[in-house]
């Protein structure tokens, strides 16, 4: 049995590791595919260098670097897709940089496509046309410039345009002057890529690209003609003009039904779907997303936030759980185990760990020594269920899972207390309890209108009690015009010999209180009261009086009772008020 | 035993039966390795991906060789184990060109080793160091050193380089496999 755990405790062998890789890239530029068609498969990274310098397309074979060729442009997303059914089965690798996608076939350049242009507001081009023209000044071309840009935003505006307004006075007319003679062109770039198959589910089946750009729109490209096949725009689907696509999941195939998932800068989890006229807001999350992922077998949508929680959605934008991160997630990805008919999801952190989780239940975690920033599970070399992982330092981490791993929840896990997953002992549905929940189904209406009554029987009857206990006087105030009077009584004493100590005012602004008395009322086989009655000669307003009589206590039980303590006006039949006063337990060893 | 029995199997007279087991994994050249040793009109042109496993019979040295071509994949490793109590030799061949998977090679010996079917046990342990003519092949030498081999101390193993494909290097292995098997039955 040690044993066992001792294999299950570590779980990943760690096959390679190289410190000084110098790779520096996001999830979205790994991809891992079978290049040669040789069943070798191959890790392709688009290293982004410093950003400016050492941009690179790099393959590496097993622990060693394979091809390196050199990109243009800052890469955004690598993809790997089949273009047609030729023998042997080799994917084109795609790259997307700037407004351009690169096709590599056999890690040689093959097709290049562009974006579509964009249309050049009439006016800004126009203005341009006029400064070709020399019909003004530059300082004027500028304030025209500055003005539309006020009218349209500036994110309408060519570039060229943009590239204007953020310059110098100085640096304004030679700008204009090399520029001003080649046309005006506005083009997008690509901010996200991703691949849905076409008709066929397979996973080397040909599939069409799936393009996000900065003006929010979507693209899907024909595969052979690289023709666009669906283009629909974001934009107009929520209020703030943000939606920008970050994150692309495509599912389900393009010819049948498919499902395009795009989560934007401005927080919104966009759905399309074939027939879509226009995409549907599924979720507008609070903040801002790190990462987004589905996980196929459910179709549920796991997003990483900027709070520091996890989120995760049905299919239909309802939210499944949430669970808060320990530190900040940097990527996700999924992690499908076919021979163990599960699915994890991998979450990196800063710091350097990799949790796994099964659903919301965390199932195992991996350190590296530095942030990751890329990660990427999948078949690599020869083994299948390899984990990639590259850091914010260029560091490069394979591990591969062990055949004999297993994945059970661990018992400090954040998710599920196991009170939540222990089976209540519900007993069997009786006849009678059925024949019970068929009645209340069918007489519902009588039940509450019988409930209802009842209730207002009870509200009825408490108000009437109230009702006679303020006509009976039996409280401490006296509200009669006549007499308004107070009183408080206090017990001094342990027993049997008490003091019972009366506090009288009169609340009325000016008359006085003539011939009222005391009168006690009580068990006399319990109490002796010294002075039962006590007459009040006067009571003159605003002044507290005090009286005070001896109690004692008789009974030989050692058991309390009340003692009621009226106001009566003499020549009155009905007390004006009534104190009721619990006496404390006598204590009967002092009696002995 | 008799003292007849005795002779003849001391001047190796008699035929001897043995189980080898082949283990390693997919894709090290198991079956390309028994495929050498058969004959050569039985010799298989092609070879494919093991399924399950074979069972393939040689002669070396006047003694029949049953061997047990385990297939490589993942999902078929676990039938291994299931073999390891009738065998009376281990081939286990390794890919050397694959650096990566060297890891998943120590963890799969590993497993062989823990198994009680082989630990109290002296079976002797062949290593083809496969896939020499590769360029980025690694050494025998070096090979041994990351599978840590010099941990096994109770039972007689060996490693030599070979490459399956024209046979160098198999059949310096497979005799140093019929003496260990020939000792040990002898000794017995």
């Amino acid at each position: 049995m040690s044993e066992i755990r001792n294999i299950n405790a570590q779980r990943w062998l760690d096959a390679f590791s190289e410190p000084h890789a110098a790779i520096y890239t996001f999830s979205h530029c790994m991809a891992l595919a079978d290049l040669n068609g040789d069943n070798d498969y191959k890790l392709i990274v688009a290293d982004l260098g410093t950003g400016t310098m050492n941009i690179k397309l790099k393959v590496y074979k097993g622990t060693s670097l394979f091809t390196e060729s050199t990109l243009i442009d800052v890469p955004t997303g690598v993809v790997t897709f089949h273009m047609d059914v030729s023998e042997p089965r080799i994917p084109a690798v795609a790259v997307a940089s700037g407004p351009n996608i690169y096709i590599y076939k056999n890690m040689r350049p093959y097709f290049k496509f562009s974006l579509p242009t964009l249309e050049v507001n009439a006016l800004e081009r126009d203005l341009w046309l006029q400064m070709r023209d020399k019909c003004m000044e530059v300082d004027t071309f500028f304030e025209l410039i500055q003005n539309l840009r006020q009218e349209i935003g500036f994110t309408h505006l060519t570039p060229r345009s943009q590239q204007l307004l953020l310059l110098e006075h100085e640096k304004w007319k030679s700008f204009v002057e090399t520029h001003v003679t080649t046309p005006l062109k506005k083009q997008t770039v690509i901010t996200s890529i991703t691949t849905l198959n076409k008709n066929m589910a397979e996973e080397d089946a040909v599939a069409c690209l799936v393009v996000g750009t900065e003006n929010g729109g979507i693209y899907v490209l024909d595969p052979e003609a690289f023709t666009v096949l669906e283009s629909l725009s974001l934009s107009g689907c929520s209020s703030s003009n943000n939606t920008v696509p970050v994150h692309l999941v495509a599912t389900g195939l393009f010819d049948v039904e498919y499902r395009i998932l795009a989560t934007c800068r401005d927080g919104t989890i966009c759905l399309l779907r074939r027939g879509f006229q226009e995409a549907k807001v599924l979720v507008q999350l609070s903040t801002q997303v790190v990462a987004m992922v589905v996980i196929l077998e459910n179709n549920n949508i796991v997003t990483a936030l900027m709070d520091r929680t996890i989120q995760c959605f049905t299919r239909k934008g309802k939210k499944h759980w949430e669970i808060k991160s320990p530190k900040n997630v940097t990527t996700m990805g999924v992690v499908p185990l076919h021979h163990l008919s599960l699915t994890l999801l991998a979450v990196a952190m800063t710091g350097g760990t990799v949790q796994l989780y099964e659903g919301r239940q965390l199932v195992d975690v991996v350190t590296v020594p530095d942030t990751v920033s890329a990660l990427r599970f999948g078949h690599f070399g020869q083994e299948e269920n390899t984990l990639i992982l590259i850091t914010v330092g260029g560091s490069l981490y394979v591990k591969i899972l062990k055949r004999t791993a297993h994945f059970t929840p661990q018992n400090d896990c954040i998710g599920l207390v196991p009170a939540q997953q222990i089976k209540m002992a519900i007993p069997k549905k009786t006849k009678l309890f059925v024949e019970h929940t068929m009645r209340e189904r069918e007489n519902a209406i009588a039940m509450h209108q019988t409930f209802q009554h009842d209730l207002f029987r009870l509200r009825l009857n408490t108000a009437r009690a109230c009702v006679r206990a303020l006509e009976s006087c039996n409280n401490p105030i006296s509200t009669s015009t006549v007499d308004p009077l107070k009183m408080t009584a206090q017990v001094l004493g342990l027993g049997p010999k008490f003091k019972l100590y009366l506090t009288l005012e009169n609340m009325s602004v000016s008359s006085t209180s003539k011939d009222l008395a005391i009168s006690f009322h009580c068990d006399d086989k319990i109490y002796s009261v010294e002075k039962p009655f006590i007459y009040i000669p006067v009571l003159a307003p605003g002044l507290t009086y005090q009286f005070e009589t001896g109690v004692e206590c008789v009974s030989e039980l050692g058991i309390s009772d009340q003692i009621r303590i009226f106001i009566v006006k003499l020549d009155q039949s009905e007390p004006l008020l009534a104190v009721m006063v619990a006496m404390p337990a006598c204590d009967t060893l002092t009696n002995v | 035993m008799g003292i007849w029995d005795k002779l003849t199997r001391l001047l190796g007279l008699k035929k001897r039966e043995v189980n080898v087991l082949v283990v390693g994994l997919n894709n090290s050249g198991k079956s390309t390795v028994i495929n050498h040793f058969k004959s050569e009109e039985e010799r298989s042109t092609e070879i494919v991906a093991t399924v399950g496993f074979n069972v393939e019979k040689f002669r070396n040295k006047n003694v029949g060789f049953t061997a047990f071509d385990m297939s490589g994949q993942g999902r078929y490793r676990d039938l291994w184990e299931h073999y390891y109590k009738e065998c009376q030799g281990i081939i286990f061949v390794v890919d050397s060109s694959d650096r990566l998977r060297l890891v998943v090679v120590r963890d799969e010996l590993d497993l062989l080793l823990q198994h009680p079917d082989v630990t109290g046990r002296r079976i002797p342990i062949l290593f083809f160091a496969n896939k020499m003519d590769i360029r980025e092949a690694l050494s025998s030498v070096k090979i041994a050193a990351a599978l840590g081999l010099e941990r096994i101390l109770d039972k007689p193993w060996h490693i030599c380089a070979s490459n399956a494909l024209t046979g160098e290097g198999l059949q310096e292995g497979v005799e140093w496999l019929t003496q260990q098997i020939r000792e040990l039955v002898s000794n017995k």
